[in-house]
């Protein structure tokens, strides 16, 4: 009955965006948190520094593919249009591109980099120029790329919450729904690949870092989703029928079932499982390194479920179909 | 010389629609929409059950709103809107993202696939321009439709929209359509 204008490649699109918010932020973090001055975490920074800017850069790829021109994307950089969230958000994930990909810089190691420069022709003497150690700058790069991380998982949000005339998407709470479901995909991706990093195993502390960071997200934006649901059914008549898209309607059992039970309470209760015993008893953290990739990929999957499922259903509300439903 | 300020828009009394879609054939005509696309379209609502079953059409097509939702999102400025009202696409400007598309509330926008642009209607424009009416309003037999500036007080749409009573669909969508359907 409806048509779908916004498809599976905006769907993978914001849930990569997304995901390199998070990774940075993660990885940033990780960055600055110190113990008795020694940075504790510098390989999860690292780990992070080296992923963060790859999802971003394929997904807008995929996106300028999804154009019905891609050719003129460029044309979403000659003009700059404040009203437009989509506008904002080019350079948004423009200047985040640029900084992750400083960061990744600014972690490789000296071999790392003389290796890189030795795969630029000799004569590109311009470029040999580039080959400077800039690692002293990491917590500077950090500091600037964090509020552009949070602007880019703002941002996904906002392209679907400023639509007026989609009243699932619109209203305040979807960008922070949005914001926290990045964060936390970010910190479950550093956990998979810090356990699956097979060359240097993950350390206890590290995973409890990650463990701890995703808890923190995964309850936000439980509590954001809450409210949403909430405020949905005490809101217009719009509003309310737009919801029963996921409450009665086509995507309440991959709303319910798939993304919340086991997008978010079944990894949820099982960081809980792994840190409570260490935080209530003082036991030792044990950090089960299957869990933690169980729990990590299950958070993985419900952050591209929540996206999937606010891009079709979002698009199939709407102000005049009011009896949609029956 | 000033010109003086318009704002085109269009009434419709769709109690008199007998659905024969001529002003569909002539929108298509007129505007070369290729097949299986559309910009305008008869709503049908059904009411009761046979034999007490009654059938309402109503013609719709892009409101050319007073805030055009679609405007505001454009990233590239494609969609516009002239100083008479008439919102357009920049076909050059478009890229295709489909934005304005999601974001009409009445789902008045189609996506060109072989130009990888999106249409809809332009209010004949190119015709409106020349002092004549737009191809669904001159061809329609049942005279449903009414095109006219609203700033003129002497046109037929000022007197219908002052004689008679009228709505626009969901004004909620805070989008001011200009569609005036007569009741
Ligand atoms: S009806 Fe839709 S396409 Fe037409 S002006 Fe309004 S928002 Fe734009
Ligand atoms: S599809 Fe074209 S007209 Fe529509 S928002 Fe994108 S660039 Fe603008």
């Amino acid at each position: 009955m409806h048509e779908f204008n916004w498809g599976l490649l905006i769907v993978i699109y914001l849930f990569l965006g997304g995901l390199s918010a998070g990774l940075f932020f993660a990885a940033g973090l990780a960055d600055y948190m110190t113990v008795d001055d020694k940075p504790v975490y510098a390989r999860v920074a690292r780990m992070g520094a080296f992923l963060a800017p790859w999802p971003v850069a394929i997904g807008s790829g995929l996106l300028i593919l999804d154009l019905g021109n891609w050719y003129r994307f460029y044309k979403l950089f000659i003009h700059f249009r404040w009203e437009s969230p989509m506008s904002i958000g080019s350079y948004l994930l423009t200047i985040f591109t640029v900084i992750a990909f400083l960061y990744l810089f600014a972690w490789l190691t000296a071999d790392e980099r003389q290796w890189l420069f030795s795969k630029v022709p000799a004569t590109w003497k311009q470029v040999h120029r580039l080959n400077v150690d800039i690692s002293s700058w990491r917590g500077k790069i950090a500091m600037v790329g964090f509020p552009f991380s949070i602007g880019v998982g703002i941002y996904t949000g906002v392209l679907l919450g400023a639509v007026s005339a989609r009243p699932f998407w619109n209203t305040n709470l979807v960008a922070q729904m949005f914001l926290f479901s990045a964060l936390s995909s970010g910190a479950a991706a550093l956990m998979l690949a810090m356990v699956l990093n097979k060359k240097s195993p993950a350390e206890k502390h590290e995973i409890k870092f990650l463990v701890t960071l995703d808890v923190v997200f995964i309850s936000l934006e439980l509590f954001i989703i809450l409210p949403y649901l909430i405020h949905g059914q005490l809101s217009s008549l719009a509003v309310k029928q737009a919801l029963s898209l996921i409450l009665g309607g086509p995507y309440t059992f991959v709303f319910w079932g798939p993304f919340l039970v086991m997008g978010l309470l079944v990894p949820l209760a099982i960081e809980v499982y792994e840190l409570a015993p260490n935080i209530f008893k003082g036991h030792e953290f044990h950090g089960s390194r299957n869990l933690a990739l169980t729990a990590a990929g299950l958070v993985l999957i419900g952050g591209f479920l929540l996206r999937y499922i606010f891009v079709y259903a979002g698009q199939v509300s709407s102000f005049h179909q009011m009896g949609m439903l029956n | 010389m000033a010109m003086k300020k318009k704002r085109y828009a269009l009434v419709i009394d769709s109690r008199k629609c007998i659905n024969c879609k001529a002003c569909v054939v002539a929108c298509k005509a007129e505007n070369n929409v290729p097949i299986g696309n559309f910009r305008n379209r008869i709503n049908e609502e059904r009411k009761g059950e046979y034999p007490k079953l009654s059938i309402n059409f109503e013609p719709e097509q892009c409101h050319h709103c007073a805030e055009p939702s679609c405007v505001r999102v454009c990233p590239t400025g494609a969609s516009w809107q002239r100083k008479d009202g008439i919102v357009l696409v920049n076909y050059d400007e478009c890229i295709g993202c489909r934005y304005c598309m999601v974001a009409c509330p009445y789902d008045a926008r189609y996506f060109n696939e072989e130009q990888g642009v999106v249409d809809k209607c332009t209010l004949c424009s190119h015709r409106v321009d020349k002092g004549d009416t737009p191809a669904c309003v001159e061809t329609c037999p049942s005279k449903v439709r009414v095109f006219g500036d609203l700033e003129d007080t002497s046109s037929r749409i000022h007197e219908l929209l002052s004689t008679r009573r009228y709505r626009v669909k969901e004004p909620q969508t805070g989008n001011g359509p200009q569609l005036y359907y007569l009741l």
